[in-house]
């Protein structure tokens, strides 16, 4: 509407120097006559080169950690880079952005300049309130020529992503006493060195093994360095198991926050643990062990990518049917409005 | 928390994730940015003050102007840097300039005045008048005068397109302020200097650009920050646009654009087409040939020039002078007259004879005292011819003719050449019967002695001419070269007046103060036929012949040629004698107010009193606005085409009145119905424009659908009984013999906008317009 307005106006100021050439017959309205003719044309094809050569990209500008974290402001860095020797006064970009995992999308035009010879770089400071995978994609970039007269629009697909751990908060910890009641004999064992575990196999000493798992007769009877290989009954007992149900954002932010807490916490403290989930893609169970910070994150960026699912239980419904080995697991779930940490027999 | 504990809240790009505020503290450049409007006012300021000095040639400190007009084009811009500063600023500046002002006003003054007289100047030698008021300069040094005028339209200009550019970039209020002064010398084909050319046009145009981009104004509302970007949309929407504000860098590079094109523009036109061989062959425009009558009365007599004192027929006011600025005719009959035509010469109808001229007064005071005399009605001559007529005389003749008058503000009475005067007029069948006895031009059978005068056959007040009007008379006496008899004199003057002064019906009021006749042959040098009647009898007093002035109807023959025959009626009962053209018959001939007319009558010795017309022909059109531009185009409001269209064998007559009623009336409502229907269309298409903006992605495509549902009901009577989605989606299917496979997406996409609350998507609304458009095509094809 607004460049048919504009259209409109400059047509009338045409006809207005038109009657006044025509009445006048002067040299300046001449000149004013060729220049109106002109003008648009130049403008129109100048936009159309921008057009041609404009290129978009973007990156994430947190070159130093690959992770951003919630609540915690990261940069997006929008690139329009125009090589032609022509400025545009207004580009408007279509970027969609989207929390993948939570299934949330907005869309913002982003309007901006082009410099000639350099193009714009746009930094876009975000900060995710929920955790996920937050991705933002350029949809297409529209130019409008310099007399406004028609926008030009370039389709372009674009995208670039960040992967949002949840906050680490320590009140999420209080609110979950059965959490706290079913650690705390595994946690005080293995901070003591008992092994509760079983002895699984015995094999050759692989550099990096822990030295309490040298199997030190067999070792000397053999000349050669052998060792247990255990099966912990902590790493039975440390099975994280969060409900990924998409049902309510809240809660499964909740449950998220709550799990990233407890591994955290657990990791600090040395304590290996195995997160495990239920993959509604492949339908089966993800299990991921961990012993380091890295790891953590690894595994949550895999399981963002993973899709949420309709029941608060379905994680836990089909465990001991799946891994009947498994004796015990800590189940992170959402009910009732608030987040539950359980340690469940699976039986 | 903002300043002034305002709470700037998130904004939300989606769900979970927030943009961060630093987005919107980023901080542009202001001052760059106001310089950059400061000299955009620069160059529209400067510019156009260039281009009027430059068209008309007026020296003058040109270096200082640039400077001190950039300076404070430049300040005046950064007035709005701060409220406070503009507020103090402006303030600030008033009180230097008002100073300045006060100082310098004797400068000012005669700057103005020095302009305003080499623009008249060069008016007169345009329009080819001599004008004489011309306003003194107190000083004489022009070149300073003139610099300071410059420096004073420059600064007002400056502060003036200051607030049009820096607030709203007004290109347009900008040009109308700028050029409405500088029509003048466009109009006087003076064209301006290049440089100037460029600034003007490359102010304007970079103000125009930065219009349409919208992201020229570091301040939005009267808040002044200079944020980069700011949320740009309606109040309750979520996905509010993220707009910068502006950007110097780019505002700056779009300037340098623009004046890269107006200057290439300008050299290339200005190389193949120069301003100086521009006009070679250029033969003049009659719409702006029109407008010089009324540009030099301007000049000359001013506003007041153009309007009319007093009501008058044709120009005719009984003897009064000068109150008319242009004679404008309303064609209607003032009288109507039956005659038998006799003569190829125009017969004229006398109501007013003016033997006194009263100087300053303009005006002539008539015979009335001369009644008694009976030396006015020409009683001599017309004896002289009813004797030949009766005695046998081959060019005597007698005739009658009827006059009935229409309009009431015409005179009561009428005589012609030559009558008695018959104090009892008296009606017969709607008319006044004048006898009148004809002489022919070339007859010497009637020569008139003085014996048939009971006293002298003039008196000396036919011969006075008013010590006032004496030198403009003489002015034009001494231009001619006086030979032969006073037949010749009448010719020789007309010839005069011919090439010296034109005629024209919009001569201007003659100014209070001023004498008709002098203001006639020595300022304004043209006029209707008032004007060179009146000043044809003082010439003619002055060279010793006796004149009067007199007032009437001028009837041509043409005119007989398109009157309407009277029928029933015998040409021996209005006519007898010798005819130049032989027997005719009685026509009626409509006489309008275009008919009055003003002449003279000399007194030629053996021949008497003679009527002489020295009014000159005019080739100017009587064409005073639009509706008499219609009138003559479509040819019907022409009176000398008789007063009525004849059709066919019936003798149906239409009277021109009605066929122009009928016209107006026809056009009015042709009009009316365009008007109608483009409004009505416009209307509905702004109204759907307006709905479509406001719509979710599901109303847009239940919108158009619905658009080309609509067209597919006017031109297939069969769809018109399809009333849902699927019903018509099968239909338009089963005529297109196309494939079915998308048929139900394209249902259940339409349904799901239609009526469920789920949002369609983009490639689904694509998905249906696409389908719509093939569909239609083949639809087209299958028709």
């Amino acid at each position: 509407m607004e460049n048919i307005i504009r259209t409109i106006g400059y047509a009338l100021l045409f006809i207005i120097n038109a009657l006044l050439f025509y009445f006048l017959h002067s040299h300046f309205t001449f000149i004013v006559m060729v220049l109106m003719i002109v003008a648009p044309i130049i403008s129109i094809v100048l936009a159309l080169v921008v057009r041609r050569f404009v290129t978009v990209n973007i990156s994430n500008t947190d070159k130093s950690y690959h992770f951003g974290r919630q609540h915690e402001e990261a940069f997006f860095e929008i690139k329009v880079n125009n090589p032609t020797p022509f400025v545009c006064l207004e580009a408007k970009l279509k970027v969609k952005i989207k929390n993948t995992f939570f299934k949330t999308e907005g869309e913002r035009i982003i309007d901006m300049p082009l410099h000639a010879f350099k193009g714009y770089t746009l930094e876009l400071p975000i900060i995710p309130t929920l955790p996920g995978i937050v991705s933002i994609e350029v949809a297409s970039l529209t130019i409008k020529d310099l007399m406004g007269f028609k926008y030009f629009k370039k389709n372009i697909e674009v995208s670039n992503e960040l992967v949002v751990m949840p906050c680490l908060v320590n009140e999420n910890l209080s609110k979950l006493p059965e959490f706290e009641q079913g650690m705390l004999e595994s946690e005080e064992s293995s901070k003591k060195g008992n092994d509760f575990s079983d002895v699984h196999d015995i094999r050759e000493y692989i550099p990096g093994d822990k030295l309490m798992s040298i199997h030190w007769k067999l070792s000397a009877k053999r000349d050669i360095l052998m060792v247990k290989d255990r099966v912990s009954m902590s790493d039975r007992q440390m099975v994280i198991l969060p409900e990924l149900c998409g049902e309510n954002n809240y809660l499964l932010e909740g449950v998220l926050a709550a799990t990233y807490a407890i591994i955290t916490s657990l990791i600090k403290d040395k304590t290996t643990v195995r997160l495990m989930y239920w993959s509604s893609k492949r339908y089966e169970y993800e299990n991921i062990k961990l012993d380091y910070k890295e790891e953590l994150d690894e595994a949550f960026a895999k399981m963002f990518y993973e899709d949420t699912y309709v029941g608060y239980d379905e994680a836990s419904i089909n465990m001991a049917s799946v891994n009947p080995e498994l004796k015990a697991y800590a189940h992170v779930y959402g009910d009732g409005g608030r987040v539950v940490v359980t340690i469940r027999e699976n039986v | 928390m903002a300043k002034n504990n305002q709470v700037i809240e998130d904004t939300y790009l989606c769900s979970g994730v927030k943009l961060g505020k630093d987005f919107f503290e980023k901080k542009e450049n202001r001052i760059l940015t106001l310089f950059l409007k400061g000299i955009i006012v620069y160059l529209i300021s400067m510019g156009s003050i260039g281009f009027y000095m430059s068209a008309l040639d007026i020296r003058y400190n040109e270096f200082l102007c640039h400077i001190l007009i950039f300076v404070t084009a430049i300040l005046s811009a950064f007035l709005y840097y701060r409220l406070l500063v503009e507020n103090l600023g402006y303030l600030l500046l008033f009180a230097v300039f008002g100073m300045l002002v006060f100082n310098f006003r004797p400068y000012i003054n005669s700057g103005f005045y020095a302009i305003v007289n080499i623009t008249t100047d060069a008016a007169a030698q345009y329009f080819n008048i001599d004008i004489q008021k011309l306003y003194t300069e107190q000083i004489e040094d022009r070149y300073v005068t003139i610099t300071f005028v410059c420096l004073f339209i420059g600064i007002v200009l400056d502060v003036l397109l200051n607030v049009f550019i820096s607030r709203r970039m007004q290109y347009f209020n900008s040009l109308f302020t700028v050029m409405g002064l500088n029509l003048i010398p466009l109009y006087l084909i003076l064209e301006p200097d290049m440089m100037y050319v460029i600034m003007l046009l490359g102010g304007i145009c970079m103000a125009y650009v930065l219009k349409s981009s919208r992201h020229y104004s570091p301040q939005m509302n009267v808040k002044r920050n200079d944020n980069i970007y700011s949320e740009k949309g309606k109040k309750k929407q979520t996905n509010k646009q993220l707009s910068y504000v502006y950007n110097v860098k780019a505002l700056g590079q779009a300037c340098a654009t623009t004046m890269i094109v107006v200057i290439t523009v300008v050299v290339i036109v200005s190389a193949f087409k120069p301003k100086e061989r521009f006009n070679v062959g250029y033969e003049g425009n009659k719409y702006k040939d029109l407008t010089i009558a009324g540009m030099t009365t301007l000049l000359i007599d001013g506003i007041q020039g153009f309007f009319n004192q007093e009501e008058h027929i044709g120009g005719m006011q009984h003897g009064q002078l000068g109150n008319v600025s242009s004679v404008k005719l309303d064609h209607e009959t003032d009288l109507k007259m039956q005659i038998t035509p006799y003569s190829f010469d125009t017969i004229y109808l006398k109501s007013f004879t003016g033997v006194e001229y009263v100087p300053y007064a303009n005006e002539w005071v008539d015979v009335r005292h001369l009644y008694d005399e009976g030396m006015w009605q020409q009683t001599p001559e017309a004896n002289e011819l009813m004797n030949g007529y009766v005695e046998g005389d081959p060019w005597g003749a007698k005739g009658t003719l009827m006059l009935d008058i229409i309009d009431s503000s015409c005179a009561d009475t009428y005589t012609t050449y030559y009558s008695f005067w018959d104090d009892n007029w008296t009606e017969t069948n709607g008319y006044f019967p004048i006898e009148y006895y004809p002489r022919f031009s070339g007859s010497d059978t009637v020569m008139i002695s003085s014996d048939y005068y009971e006293g002298t056959p003039y008196t000396q007040e036919d011969l006075y001419v008013p010590e006032e009007n004496k030198e403009a008379v003489r002015y034009v006496i001494d231009q001619i070269e006086w030979t032969g008899n006073e037949e010749n004199y009448v010719k020789l003057l007309k010839e005069y007046f011919q090439d010296n002064i034109p005629y024209t019906i919009r001569p201007g009021r003659t100014p209070r103060k001023k004498d008709f006749v002098n203001y006639f042959l020595l300022d304004n040098k043209k006029g209707y036929c008032s004007h060179f009647a009146t000043a044809a009898v003082l010439i003619f007093r002055e060279m010793g012949i006796p004149a009067r002035y007199v007032e009437g109807y001028a009837v041509s023959y043409n005119q007989f040629e398109n009157g309407e025959l009277v029928e029933d009626t015998k040409y021996s009962d209005y006519y007898d004698g010798y005819s130049e053209l032989g027997e005719t018959a009685l026509i009626e001939v409509n006489i309008t107010d275009a008919d009055a007319h003003a002449w003279c009558e000399i007194f030629i010795t053996g021949e008497g009193w003679i009527p002489v017309d020295v009014t000159p022909a005019g080739e100017e059109e009587e064409v005073s606005d639009f509706w008499e531009m219609f009138e003559e185009t479509i040819g019907s409001n022409n009176e000398d085409d008789g007063d009525a269209l004849d059709i066919g064998i019936i003798n149906f007559k239409i009277p021109n009145k009605l066929i122009k009623i009928v016209c107006y009336v026809a056009l009015s409502i042709v009009a009316l119905i365009i008007i109608f229907i483009c409004g009505r269309y416009g209307v509905r298409g702004v109204i759907y424009l307006t709905k479509y903006k406001k719509a979710t992605i599901n109303d847009k495509l239940v919108m158009k659908y619905a658009a080309y549902c609509k067209r597919l009901k006017k031109k297939n009577k069969d769809f018109r009984e399809y009333i849902n989605y699927r019903e018509q989606i099968e239909y338009i299917a089963s005529r297109t013999d196309s494939s079915f496979s998308d048929k139900e997406k394209v249902i259940a996409i339409l349904e799901k906008a239609g009526f469920s609350n789920t949002a369609i998507n983009e490639q689904e609304q694509q998905c249906v317009l696409d389908w719509i458009s093939n569909h239609s095509r083949l639809l087209k094809e299958a028709n």
